[in-house]
């Protein structure tokens, strides 16, 4: 496997990592209210 | 603290000129599909299917489409950040060079000033004011959205800053190329290379102004529409972000069995297989949105058209991945199957969505009621009709097509000729062409409406204002 092939593979896992990352961060029980919150705030009146 | 005072104006002149072009776009469709019927109806040198066709597709993409997103990117960011636009000034410069580009873009293409990249087509000179306008765009947006009044953001706000970034960089690098006159340009790229910028620039257009935008006003709208919020906000980050993620792998899903590497095909099939797990969580959480909702489909019509709207989203987005399969696309590529496909996502999802958009909008920024919700229906039941009747003709033709086109004799020998193929198209470019007819008056309705809305419509009751849409 060259360098070129490893620095693949690297960026590939590393998209996959920040993408984990954000699930749980989305996810986080303690966070649920929080991430919710913008679904009712849009339903202000204009 | 009082209400903000949010820029209106601006929106109108861009729903308005949007609308031009979205007619122009759907009339010179109607036309080319009635010269593939009769090649009589070709005028060289200008007015042959070779010059319309680019002008078909350009003026529904970047007249239409792009027009649209211009409008409503421009309504909803204000409100969403609860802030007016950053700059007026900067939004009605982006109105002139939006025309500007559009009808120089026309021009030219009917001179014949064409690179041959499919969506693509304009030589350097456009380009640079694409590359322009939609800087200008994106500054007034994000400028806005940094100024928010509100600390977390909407999902909309995410698909809108995708779109921004994303058509940004890919319609640059697409566009990288060596003048050699003034209207004429080569690419950088060659060979393989070429093919493969193309189509991931090709591929991710449709991901970056024909999805993100109408997914950012789809989460807006269904919910001001039916009173009652989506069913899921944090479903809506998770399918962004996969969707982000994945997207821009797979433009190499139109080259499967062409020169360029085979490991590049086999990732573009695998990661358009899994594209179909964010695009059906946004579908999904459409339709949960509506749980308890569901007879609003029969009372309100705008909740028709997205809903509707979202659906073909989720039959695109199965039918596209299954295309994007090596057995399946050496089958159906190359055929009418194709434009079936492209027309279910343009004239059913963005189309559907954008005029869900517009109808809400009407009594907001014209401060009338829409003029008739019947004539509004009629259009609804117009477009959808037509729309049907063109892909299903052009995904039965298209598997004739390649039935025909596959066919062996015992020896080997190809059953058919190419003119034998062509010959049996007919009858349903004919069913095609009936179908555009049927979706070019749906349109010219909908004109219509809007027409008298501004013209005779009625001063809205403060109460419609809150959920408008109930017939």
């Amino acid at each position: 496997m060259d360098l070129a092939s490893i620095m693949y593979l690297a960026v590939t896992f590393g998209l996959f990592v920040i993408f984990a990352l954000i699930v749980g961060n989305t996810y986080k029980r303690k966070n649920k209210q929080k991430k919710e919150a913008p679904k009712y705030r849009m339903m202000d009146d204009d | 603290m009082g209400k903000p005072q949010y820029h209106t104006d601006i929106v109108k002149s861009f729903v308005n000129w949007s609308l031009v072009w979205g007619v122009v776009a759907v009339l010179v469709g109607v036309i080319v599909s009635f010269q593939m019927i009769n090649p009589d109806l070709n005028y060289p040198p200008y007015f042959t299917f070779g010059r319309l066709r680019p002008i078909h597709t350009n003026a529904g993409i970047y007249g239409w489409g792009v027009g649209t997103i211009f409008a409503m990117f421009i309504y909803m960011v204000q409100r969403l950040c609860k802030t007016p636009l950053w700059s007026l000034g900067l939004a009605r410069f982006q109105l002139w060079l939006f025309n500007a580009t559009i009808i120089a873009a026309a021009v030219t293409l009917l001179l014949g000033y064409n690179t041959t990249l499919e969506y693509h087509e304009m030589e350097w000179p456009i380009d640079l004011m694409i590359v322009v306008l939609w800087v200008v765009f994106s500054i007034n947006i994000i400028m806005t959205i940094i100024k928010r009044k509100e600390e977390q953001m909407y999902i909309s706000l995410w698909y809108m800053m995708a779109a921004l970034i994303g058509v940004a960089i890919l319609f640059t690098v697409n566009a990288l190329a060596v003048p050699v006159s003034a209207f004429k340009s080569y690419s950088i790229f060659a060979g393989t290379n070429s093919a493969n910028v193309q189509w991931w620039f090709g591929h991710n257009a449709v991901a970056m102004a024909l999805t993100a935008p109408p997914l950012a006003m789809f989460y807006y709208f269904l919910p001001k529409s039916t009173g009652v919020p989506i069913y899921s906000h944090r479903l809506s980050i998770i399918a962004f972000w996969s969707l982000i993620f994945m997207y821009l792998w797979t433009g190499a899903h139109h080259l499967l069995w062409t020169p360029i590497p085979d490991w590049i095909q086999t990732l573009a099939m695998a990661f358009s297989i899994m594209l179909i797990a964010p695009s059906w969580g946004s579908v999904i959480n459409g339709y949960m949105s509506m749980k308890g909702q569901w007879h609003q489909m029969r009372d309100n019509y705008l909740v028709k058209f997205l809903i509707l709207g979202i659906t073909f989203y989720g039959l695109q987005t199965l039918q596209g991945p299954m295309q994007a399969i090596r057995t399946f696309s050496a089958f159906i590529h190359y055929t009418d199957w194709v434009p079936g496909h492209i027309h279910m996502g343009t004239m059913g999802w963005v189309s559907l969505v954008s005029v869900a958009g517009i109808y809400f909008l009407l009594p907001r920024i014209y401060g009338r009621e829409v003029y008739s919700i019947p004539l509004a229906n009629l259009h609804f039941w117009l477009v959808v009709i037509g729309q049907l009747i063109w892909s299903t003709s052009m995904w039965i033709s298209g598997i004739l097509q390649a039935g025909m086109w596959n066919a062996m004799n015992a020896d080997g020998s190809l059953t058919y000729t190419f003119t034998e193929t062509m010959v049996e198209m007919y009858p349903y470019w004919w069913i095609r062409a009936i179908g555009g007819v049927i979706y070019l008056i749906g349109i010219l309705v909908f004109i219509y409406n809007v027409y008298m809305t501004v013209q005779k419509g009625k001063e809205p009751a403060p109460k419609l204002l809150e959920v408008e849409g109930r017939a």
